[in-house]
């Protein structure tokens, strides 16, 4: 079982990166790119399971024009980004959001085989 | 053909008009392709027909998931809204079952596939009903498994409906990607588990995969959840029951002499502990109720032999929690600037 999760109360976009500020009284800085190279979806996880894939994946992500997405909550669990290039296939769950700004690894560590972590 | 849209680019620059005749070959890649155009509007177009399409998985076999989409279904049917139910379990279809749908066949008109009504209005499509016998077990690789679920899904007349229930074999396979792929705008998933251990690893699995999909979780639902022993002895007796895991439950006989004990057989509380660690809704509990077996058997489901009973009860309780999911598009609290 994880650590109770702070409720994220603000997401601020901003031209490269958003600033999230949960209601523990944090606040985190988190760039597109991370964003990005994070997405949780089937077609970009697999890359993140092997280094050079993943640093691929990361060039690929840095090639693409600087845009500020459109941000969507998910039900009550998750958020989603729609950016104008690149995927915007992942749904991403608060726990990851708040991984990623922590400098934690949302994978966990584990790699992504057939649909999963 | 000078009037002809479509020209061949010759190797020399110079444009060819297209050949009359294409070879048979030409012809069926053509007539393939117009098919399969023609599919993909026809999914489109059903996507808008159907208000709601909810997707049933599971990642363990045997948790219960056909009667849990059966039972969602009628409880839906029960409030008065159209449904339908896609099952998509191709090598072990048995919602047809369930729904006294047994031995029918379905009815083919204009080349489009006309669902089968079941119990209260529902409308299933199975690949039960394209079977010969039961016994025959359905040996398909995955692109003609593909194919079949395209179909199902392209070339069904299932008209305006407010819930579709789509039935899944367990497990994150072929099947929900390809639905998932194909029907648009689908509202999520609902992941069935059983309290132990095994099958909570195996939905975790599903909540995952669900992201990849970008298909939402509404929630998880925990089937098996509890058996109820009722009986009677005379008013006031204090009962020691032996229950699963060395417990002893204690309970008291009321004024009537009635009792009621829930045995935990699968344990307890395991799907509420997997929503709250994925942070995903839980959308309730369904008890451990024998007559689903006997009604599964029958093809008399719980909801339809006993719809005010408790069974029916927990699936009202866990369609509206859908519902609010449904409506819910987020808690409010988050402000996205």
């Amino acid at each position: 079982m994880r650590d109770a999760l702070p409720t994220l109360k603000k997401l601020e976009r901003r031209a490269n990166d958003m600033v999230l500020s949960y209601d523990d009284d944090t606040t985190f800085t988190v760039t597109y790119d991370d964003v990005r190279h994070a997405c949780p979806c089937a077609k970009c996880s697999p890359m993140r399971n092997e280094d050079d894939t993943s640093r691929t994946l990361r060039r690929q992500i840095e090639a693409l024009p600087a845009e500020k997405p459109t941000v969507r909550t998910v039900g009550k669990y998750a958020l989603s980004f729609e950016w104008q290039h690149g995927c915007s296939s992942g749904i991403y769950r608060f726990e990851r959001i708040h991984d990623l700004a922590n400098r934690r690894d949302p994978d966990r560590g584990k790699p992504y085989v057939h649909g999963a972590w | 053909m000078a009037d002809s849209p479509v020209t061949i680019n010759s190797p020399g620059g110079q444009s060819a008009p297209a050949n009359p005749e294409p070879s048979p070959q030409e012809q069926k890649q053509m007539e393939q392709a117009y098919a399969q155009m023609k599919r993909k509007m026809s999914m489109e177009e059903i996507g808008r027909k159907i208000k709601h399409k909810i997707m049933v998985l599971s990642g363990k076999g045997g948790v219960g998931k056909s009667t849990v989409s059966t039972g969602l279904a009628l409880s839906l049917a029960q409030q008065g809204h159209r449904v339908g139910i896609l099952d998509i379990d191709i090598t072990g279809p048995n919602v047809p079952k369930m729904m006294g749908l047994d031995g029918r066949r379905l009815h083919v008109e204009n080349k489009r596939i006309h669902p089968a009504e079941g119990h209260m209005g529902v409308k299933v499509i199975s690949m039960a009903f394209l079977l010969e016998d039961e016994d025959t077990p359905v040996v398909w690789r995955g692109p003609i498994k593909l194919g079949a679920i395209q179909q199902f899904i392209g070339d069904v007349e299932w008209g305006e409906l407010d819930y579709l229930v789509i039935d899944f074999p367990p497990g994150t396979s072929d099947e929900p990607l390809t639905v998932a792929q194909s029907l648009p705008d689908i509202d999520g998933m609902v992941i069935v588990t059983t309290p132990q251990q095994v099958a909570l690893l195996d939905s975790r699995k599903s909540i995952t995969f669900s992201e990849s999909l970008k298909v939402p979780v509404l929630g998880v639902v925990e089937n098996m959840s509890g058996f109820t022993v009722n009986g009677t002895t005379a008013p006031g007796t204090t009962l020691n029951i032996a229950a699963p895991g060395g417990k002893t439950l204690t309970t008291t006989a009321d004024d009537d002499g009635r009792f009621a004990v829930t045995l935990d057989i699968f344990k307890q509380g395991g799907g509420q502990a997997t929503a709250d660690e994925f942070g995903v809704p839980f959308l309730g509990a369904l008890p451990f109720d024998p007559g689903f077996v006997r009604g599964g058997d029958d093809g008399v489901h719980r909801i339809v032999s006993e719809p005010d009973g408790p069974s029916a009860q927990a699936f009202a309780n866990v369609v509206e929690a859908i519902q609010n999911q449904l409506s819910d598009g987020a808690d409010g609290s988050l402000e996205i600037v």
